[in-house]
């Protein structure tokens, strides 16, 4: 079993999340960094353009921060309440395929739904993890030398609104949903707690990973940007 | 020596990437371990990375061209060397309009033209044993002195088969000819034999969803008339009975009605096919297909089985002018179990309509007309419709479809069964 450390950054800034990724890539491809990182975070209201992005897919231009990303995929929408995940895995330890990557990450995903009680499914030929015929999480990925960044965007309490402002990943007409909205109302406050655990159960159970919970106050977390979720 | 720098495979079953960015331009210096570009395939993005230190001496592809793998995609070396064939590797690579393939399948000349060898619209590889060609046309060529090189291919792959090199011109003949100028019968307009145009976002995505459904989804489909004559006095008689002040009952609406009751007796045909599993659903939601400006959406009519005709009606009436509108919301239509396309109105009398994954069947209704029907020996005229279901094979079979159907008939034949 890969050891997998799961860093748990509060909210942060999407360019700051970015340097992070970088830099723990770098240093897993180096092999400065010897086990595989999992980083669950939130971020400010930002769209993301990915390497096969449309600009017609910006619907609207708004006060929202727009980045252009190295990830695979088209735009996307990323912000408070969105269960944002980086993993930082070295796939020669897996397997040397990003579409074994893609569809792990996507199984992973339909595991942790699986734990939150909502019926989870992919959708052929759109990577990404679908309930009941709607879009709940997003996935995006980037690699070099099999080194893994950029991730997934599961909504867990997203204000669902602001994907009206693009084509989310490109495809016209999906409809975007969320943890709160398949659940219901009324659980909001211990949903995101359950989410992240479901996550973390999720890729301990689809990539048979052991996980290392991240030590108090880990050096990536910033107290003061912490969510007042965590 | 100059080293290759290779399209690689993300995964074993990618047969080409996409370049979508070189990170490093001709006369860079690069070192083993850079990134030289990046590459894409579904949603993931790779990074290309040099296995030499050097000079990137020269880019094959441009950026937004599809490679297949293996193929060469650029150049690293020492600055000034010369890089073998110069590029000559590069026609695999295709345009950045995706589109677009390499070799424009023209069909076999019937009878080829005697004098000049039309320049082959592709560089022949220089090396005659790496011509793709079938074994026989292999031999057909060399007993008939045909130069492979010159021969068009048009098997698979652009393979030379036999029907190529039969009758093609034996090799001495097309080096002697002279340039002759060519006819010019057909003065084209452009230069360009064919335009491609990309496709946009909305034309990729009905092409993706529609190939979802019609590609792998095995459509079979049953075709019934219906005799609609006791319907459709059924129908005058309660739009008497509601008066002006109810909304008229259609035949759409006794239509829901009738294959929600008939779907509640053959739940096989109630279905989702899903991955790994079929989901039979014990509720029955209707879809009902509504054209709106720029397509169609399916709101749904929920339960409908347990929904009166007056329900359906006011209920249908209402879905569809908020469909028109573009005022549903997501819940409104998604999640039905089976669909019903009526075209009637329209005055088509029958049609088949694509299933709506992961549905495992929808109906097709024409239009109600009277018609002359046999009625034992002699000749009468009645409203008949004729209805055509599609069926996903993998959830449906033939006779599981034809039990619905017959029951679905039975029910609008005689809709007092309807209140039963």
């Amino acid at each position: 079993m890969k050891p997998l450390e799961i860093i748990e950054a509060g909210l942060v800034p999407y360019s700051e999340a970015l340097e992070w990724q970088r830099q723990l890539a770098d240093d897993r491809i180096t092999g400065q960094l010897a086990h595989d990182i999992l980083l669950l975070l939130e971020h400010p209201p930002v769209v993301t353009l990915g390497r096969n992005s449309h600009a017609a897919h910006l619907l609207r231009s708004s006060g929202i921060d727009v980045f252009e990303v190295e990830r695979g995929g088209d735009v996307t929408y990323h912000g408070p309440g969105q269960l944002v995940g980086y993993p930082i895995l070295d796939l020669s330890g897996y397997k040397q395929d990003l579409h074994w990557y893609l569809r792990t990450l996507e199984q992973a995903l339909i595991d942790a739904l699986g734990v939150l009680d909502i019926p989870a499914e992919r959708n052929a030929g759109f990577t990404g993890v679908w309930t009941r015929g709607r879009k709940i999480a997003s996935i995006g990925i980037h690699v070099k030398q099999w080194v893994t960044w950029h991730g997934f965007a599961l909504n867990v309490s997203t204000d669902l609104a602001h994907f009206d402002r693009i084509v989310p990943c490109g495809i016209e007409g999906v409809v975007m949903t969320s943890v709160e909205r398949e659940r219901g109302a009324g659980r909001s406050e211990p949903l995101w707690r359950e989410s992240v655990g479901a996550v973390v159960a999720g890729f301990q159970k689809a990539f048979g990973a052991s996980i290392i919970p991240s030590p108090e106050g880990a050096a990536l977390a910033h107290g003061s940007t912490r969510s007042a979720r965590l | 020596m100059a080293t290759k720098v290779h399209m690689e495979a993300l995964s074993p079953t990618m047969e080409e990437g996409r370049l979508v960015k070189w990170t490093k331009h001709e006369g860079d210096a690069v070192k083993s371990g850079d990134t030289l570009a990046e590459v894409e395939t579904d949603k993931a993005v790779m990074e290309l990375v040099a296995r030499a230190d050097g000079q990137l001496l020269k880019v094959v592809v441009p950026e937004g061209s599809t490679v297949p793998v293996g193929n060469v995609v650029a150049w690293i070396g020492k600055p000034g060397e010369k890089v073998d064939g110069d590029g000559a590797s590069a026609p695999a690579a295709t345009a950045p309009v995706p589109a677009a393939k390499p070799a424009p399948r023209q069909p076999p000349a019937p009878a080829p033209l005697p004098a000049p060898a039309p320049p082959a619209p592709q560089p022949v590889p220089a090396d005659s044993t790496r011509v793709k060609a079938s074994p026989l046309a292999r031999r057909i060529a060399k007993d008939a002195g045909v130069d492979l090189k010159l021969v068009q291919g048009s098997g698979p792959g652009g393979r030379v088969i036999k029907r190529d090199v039969e009758g093609a011109p034996a090799s001495s003949a097309p080096a002697a000819a002279p340039a002759a100028p060519r006819p010019t019968y057909h003065a084209p307009r452009t230069a360009e034999p064919y335009e491609d145009v990309p496709l946009t976002q909305i034309r990729k995505t009905i092409a993706k969803r529609l190939a979802a459904s019609i590609g792998p989804i095995p459509h079979f489909f049953l075709t019934t008339e219906i005799d609609m004559e006791r319907a459709a006095e059924a129908r005058e008689a309660l739009n008497t009975q509601l008066g002006e002040a109810g909304g008229k009952i259609s035949f759409n609406d006794i239509i829901i009605k009738a294959v929600a009751l008939a779907l509640v007796q053959h739940r096989a045909c109630n279905a989702w096919f899903q991955e790994d599993h079929i989901r039979y659903w014990n509720e029955v939601h209707i879809g009902m297909a509504v054209a709106i400006e720029d397509g169609l959406i399916t709101p749904v009519i929920r339960n409908a089985d347990t929904k009166s005709l007056r329900e359906i009606s006011t209920e249908s009436r209402e879905l569809a002018g908020r469909a028109r509108n573009r005022r549903l919301k997501p819940e409104e239509y998604t999640g039905a179990t089976f669909s019903v396309s009526n075209l009637g109105m329209f005055d088509i009398d029958q049609f088949t309509a694509v299933i709506n994954p992961p549905e495992a069947g929808i109906v097709a209704i024409g239009s109600v007309a009277a018609k002359a029907v046999p009625d034992g020996d002699r000749v009468v005229v009645r409203r008949r419709m004729r209805l055509t279901m599609s069926c996903d094979h993998r959830v449906i079979d033939g006779a599981t479809g034809a039990a619905f159907l017959r029951t679905l008939k039975q029910m609008l034949e005689n809709p007092l069964a309807m209140l039963l």
